[in-house]
């Protein structure tokens, strides 16, 4: 008898000529947690402020809860039924205000009773651990704190649907975590009905279900099961030996091969795990001249994740992911060559150390990944080793040169790209090629030739004169990445090149790291808070509130974890919230919900698999099925930061 | 020519990096839509309405009589308040009437004849009349106040001629001493000369310290000075062609501003080389510039820049003599007027326009001016290695 929450059918939202939503359709059912996952501009957020009854739209209709939302006062009628939270961490807040007094804010102006206010804030400050903090200004709060904040603000009025614009976008991963545990507990205790949207496809997991978004379109809509379901194929995970001359290979094959630090992964679509081992073993083995067969040594095969699956749906809908670099251009000879050396780099701001005697070592031709939240202190290693910021102490020493007192000759040696793609956006991609051509000083002969290269590698053809702050982020991405390798350095620093990056984009832009290092022997130093990203390094180093804490390859940290915290275990049950408390129960530490399913580690997991079925039995929940997951990096990171934090609580 | 620019000394890395950065530096400015147009109408719109319509000159100022002796010599004394200097308004019943008017701004001047004004006269009594002057502009009140003195002294000298039986127009045979005045530089004491150029400079000032600053703060806006940090230029090489464009562009405003506006529309004569006028305006914006990166090194937007560029430009008037001669501000003021380009840029222009002076007489506003460029330039870059070093 009750409406869904949510019908949207036909949506068309414009900007000036610009389409931001063409005619989207989907039906949010109430007690859902319904996602919108996609890149930046794909509509995501014009539909979500929409609904929300802050955005006018130009055709279509919105329907909340059966009231049809045309005009400012029919918006007007159900916003009190609403929260939203828009998206920025804590741009809806006050920074000047005290957690308490913005709470007590958003309280009265949505209008509650100080008698009820009282409760309900004692009640989500203290879910959402912020009570121990109430005097503190929202300012001087964490990304994830401050995201938390802005949680409680919008669920303060009770809202029967509550509407979150990226809420973990550039949160960190632990924060993150908490963030779905407290609003998976929310929706299940009032029984309230949650939009989200995500850039992150991995998190697609935690949605009941989801609709997939891609330039104003909805792709496809289903349980996260459903939509992988929907392009059938496995996924497997390699070693080949030489990697370099076998990705090309598998690449005119299977489209979707990436290499992964030292492995291959290679999605195989219509092949069932049998049929893509022995697909990809002819693949390799059959050449022109035996002598160039290589033979795949180690071999897993997998269920797809749904990023496969999206970027297949794009293949089929036209998208290419070639770029134009030679396939058959020299290996690089492995080196032992240190490109870059931090040795107790440090950089005080006042009484804050940004960075904290950071040590790594990356040599010439390896892609090192410096992992951690916002304000963990990635970007300011990198402003240090690229000679934009000076260190408090230690030293940093990039292409044989101490930064500190390096001159100006060294400069030429490194190239720079950093998280706003330095472009300028009123000059044409060609001019921009030029002026950092120029800039280093290449003559014109060399200019042109590299201008060409840019153009090739980057896949700009036919986008020479537009204006850099008109193309599509991917192809602005790898803009700026040209620029940055105009005078073919030897050294490349990254920070965070692929924020708001589509899945294709960003796959392209790892193929061109990934030929860099192998074939020029460029060393590639590059952050990320995408953790899922992290999987293409040959190495990592974590780091937390300015300090590394751990440094090992990708393979190395989860086998570690492993060790020390167990396999992790997916089960899928018919009531997930009361199966993650009886898991709690039963002892279980780092138990999660992904929307139906839930998440366990496990040390014992063949044993486990067994008893753990009819344990939830016992509290009369059905499990429908159980199975071990790989480990992502993203558990390996949790399962540090907590430990540390842990740590840190105990000796304060 | 061609050849020199391509294989010749710009092809030297270090010219070649200046090249590409002034390049740039243009081609940015030409695509910013806003600023363009607020930069040409600047430099033609607002120079032709300062030219056309700022006068410091009593013209038509509206004055009403109280005439209490209803005289042919009271008439004959009011009549004289005429254009262009006073525009005659009627007259005023009562002393009431007359402040009611000047509270209103309906008149500037009140003109008070007081009764057997005429008969007074006749009998050669001393007869005083009043003239109330509405002065909230000083200028012109004292202007209307001077003027107004002297059409009642030439009434009354030949009042007094004529009582004594001389013919009015003849003269005064007795002892008298004529003031003749020879105006140089400007015969005809145009106005439009004089507010065009201050206007000119006025905006050659602002701009100055806009462009280069607006062009900084981009940079620190958009994240792409820190691209350029990592890159081998030079502090000098990021700073320096933001200055060299700059000054490009506002020579070119310059030149649309005397040849399109001053030159035919109010003949302004152009007495000096334009040569050295061109030259010292672009030492001039090389010095004011600095000024500009100075304030975009404290500056974190382009809304604060826009703060700043008041905060610097509106002392730099006032010091400048451009409003008040320097010799009229209190002896601390004076001072600081030393230290603004301005006032040297003033001296120069004027020098060179309407007095057609050369470098021999203004090389000392040359030299100060150069000295304070390099000064507050060197500082600029300072601030700004220390910022990003």
């Amino acid at each position: 008898m009750s409406a869904p929450a949510i019908r949207v059918e036909g949506f068309i939202k414009r900007y000036g000529k610009r389409v931001a939503a063409d005619g989207l359709a989907l039906t949010v059912q109430r007690g859902e947690i319904y996602g919108l996952v996609g890149a930046d501009g794909a509509g995501k957020s014009s539909l979500m402020k929409a609904v929300a009854g802050v955005l006018a739209h130009d055709g279509g209709t919105v329907e909340i809860f059966g009231a049809v939302i045309d005009s400012e006062r029919s918006a007007e009628q159900v916003k009190q039924r609403i929260g939203f939270l828009p998206q920025g961490l804590g741009l809806n807040l006050y920074p000047d205000l005290s957690i308490e007094e913005n709470v007590d804010f958003f309280g009265r102006l949505r209008g509650v009773p100080s008698s009820e206010l009282a409760a309900r804030k004692d009640m989500l400050l203290g879910m959402t651990r912020l009570d121990a903090f109430r005097a503190r200004p929202m300012r001087q709060l964490s990304g994830g704190m401050k995201q938390k904040l802005g949680l409680v603000c919008t669920l303060i009025h009770e809202p029967e649907l509550v509407i979150l614009d990226e809420p973990t976008t550039g949160v960190d991963p632990v924060s993150r975590r908490d963030f779905w545990a407290i609003l998976g507990k929310l929706l299940e205790e009032k029984g309230i009905t949650a939009l989200v949207s995500t850039a992150y496809l991995d998190e697609a997991d935690r949605f009941h279900r989801v609709s997939l978004f891609h330039e104003g379109k909805v792709m496809g809509e289903g349980t996260p099961a459903e939509l992988i379901a929907r392009v059938p194929g496995t996924l497997a995970l390699f070693r080949a030996e030489p990697q370099a001359d076998a990705l090309p290979r598998l690449k005119a094959q299977f489209p979707q091969t990436e290499a992964m630090g030292a492995w291959l992964r290679v999605f195989a679509e219509g092949l069932d795990a049998t049929q893509a081992q022995a697909a990809v073993d002819t693949c390799l083995t059959t050449s022109a001249s035996a002598s160039t067969a290589i033979q795949v040594t180690e071999w897993f095969a997998r269920e797809p994740e749904l990023e496969d699956v999206f970027v297949a749906m794009l293949r089929q809908r036209g998208a290419r992911l070639d770029t134009s670099l030679p396939a058959d251009a020299p290996t690089a000879a492995p080196t032992s060559t240190l490109a870059i050396e931090a040795t107790g780099l440090t950089r005080v701001f006042g009484d804050f150390r940004a960075a904290d005697a950071v040590n790594f070592a990356v040599p010439q031709g390896e892609i090192f990944g410096l992992l951690g939240a916002n304000g963990a202190g990635k970007t300011t290693v990198i402003k240090m080793l690229t000679g934009i910021l000076k260190p408090s102490s230690g030293s940093g020493r990039v292409a044989g040169a101490d930064m500190r007192s390096a001159g100006l000759a060294i400069k030429e040696r490194i190239g720079y790209m950093s998280q706003a793609f330095s472009l300028y956006h009123d000059l044409s991609v060609v001019e921009n090629i030029r002026l950092y051509a120029g800039i280093y000083g290449l003559d014109d002969r060399r200019a042109r030739q590299r201008g060409d290269w840019v153009i090739g590698m980057a896949g700009l053809a036919g986008f020479e004169n537009d204006a850099a702050g008109r193309l599509p982020m991917g192809l602005r991405q790898r803009l700026a990445l040209g620029c940055a390798l105009v005078h073919e350095p030897r050294v490349l620093f990254l920070d965070e090149p692929t924020s708001g990056v589509d899945p294709i984009g960003r796959r392209m832009f790892w193929d061109i790291l990934f030929h860099l290092s192998r074939r020029e022997g460029v060393a590639i130093l590059v952050t990320t808070h995408y953790m899922s990203e992290a999987e293409h390094c040959d190495h990592l180093a974590l780091m937390f509130a300015g300090r590394v804490v751990a440094d090992a390859s990708p393979e190395t940290m989860k086998q570690e974890l492993i060790a020390s915290a167990g396999q992790l275990l997916e089960l899928r049950v018919d009531r997930p919230v009361p199966a993650q408390n009886a898991l709690r129960d039963a002892g279980f530490a780092n138990v999660a919900l992904h929307g139906r399913a839930v998440h366990l580690l496990s040390h014992d997991a063949d044993t486990d698999r067994e008893r753990l079925p009819a344990l939830l039995d016992k509290a009369g929940i059905a499990v429908q099925s159980v199975g071990l997951r790989p480990l992502s990096m993203e558990d390996v990171f949790v399962q540090r930061i907590t430990a540390l934090e842990d740590a840190g609580r105990r000796s304060p | 020519m061609k050849q020199m620019m391509n294989g010749g000394l710009l092809s030297v890395p270090g010219l070649r990096r200046l090249r590409v950065m002034t390049q740039k530096e243009l081609l940015q400015l030409f695509r910013d839509l806003a600023l363009m147009v607020f930069f040409l109408y600047s430099f033609t719109g607002d120079i032709y309405l300062a030219a056309s319509g700022v006068s410091m000159q009593l013209k038509n100022a509206a004055i009403a009589t109280l005439d209490a002796d209803y005289s042919f010599a009271s008439r004959e004394l009011a009549s004289r308040f005429q254009p262009p200097y006073f525009q005659p308004a009627g007259s005023v019943a009562d002393a009431r009437q007359a402040i009611r008017r000047l509270d209103d701004g309906d008149v500037m001047a009140v003109l008070d004849v007081p009764p057997r004004f005429q008969e007074r006269l006749q009998r050669g009594e001393q007869v005083s009349v009043q003239l109330q002057v509405d002065t909230s502009n000083s200028v012109l009140g004292f202007l209307a106040s001077s003027y107004g003195a002297q059409i009642v002294g030439k009434y009354a000298l030949e009042a007094a001629a004529q009582r004594e039986g001389l013919a009015a127009s003849g003269g005064i045979a007795g002892p008298l001493v004529e003031a003749d005045t020879r105006v140089w530089y400007n015969p005809n004491q145009n106005d439009a000369w004089f507010m065009g150029i201050s206007e000119l400079l006025t905006v050659v000032t602002l701009f100055s310290i806009l462009l280069p600053a607006a062009a900084m703060v981009r940079e620190k806006e958009r994240g792409t000075i820190e691209q350029l940090m990592v890159t081998p230029l030079t502090s000098f090489q990021i700073l320096f062609p933001k200055v060299v464009a700059m000054t490009l562009v506002i020579l070119a405003g310059s030149a649309i501003a005397l040849f399109g506006v001053l030159g035919p529309l109010f003949q302004l004569p152009m007495r000096g080389s334009l040569v050295t006028f061109f030259l010292i305006t672009a030492l001039y914006v090389f010095t004011t510039a600095g000024l500009g990166l100075l304030a975009a090194t404290v500056a974190r937007n382009l809304a604060q820049v826009g703060m700043l560029t008041v905060v610097i430009l509106m002392p730099m008037l006032l010091l400048s003599g451009a409003w008040t001669p320097i010799e009229a501000m209190p002896p601390w003021m004076r001072g600081l007027a030393w230290i603004s380009p301005l006032h040297y840029f003033l001296d120069a222009a004027y020098g060179i326009l309407l007095k057609g002076v050369g470098l021999d007489l203004l090389w000392d506003s040359v030299l100060a001016m150069g000295g304070l460029g390099v000064v507050v330039f060197a500082a600029g870059m300072r601030r700004f290695g220390r910022q990003f070093g």
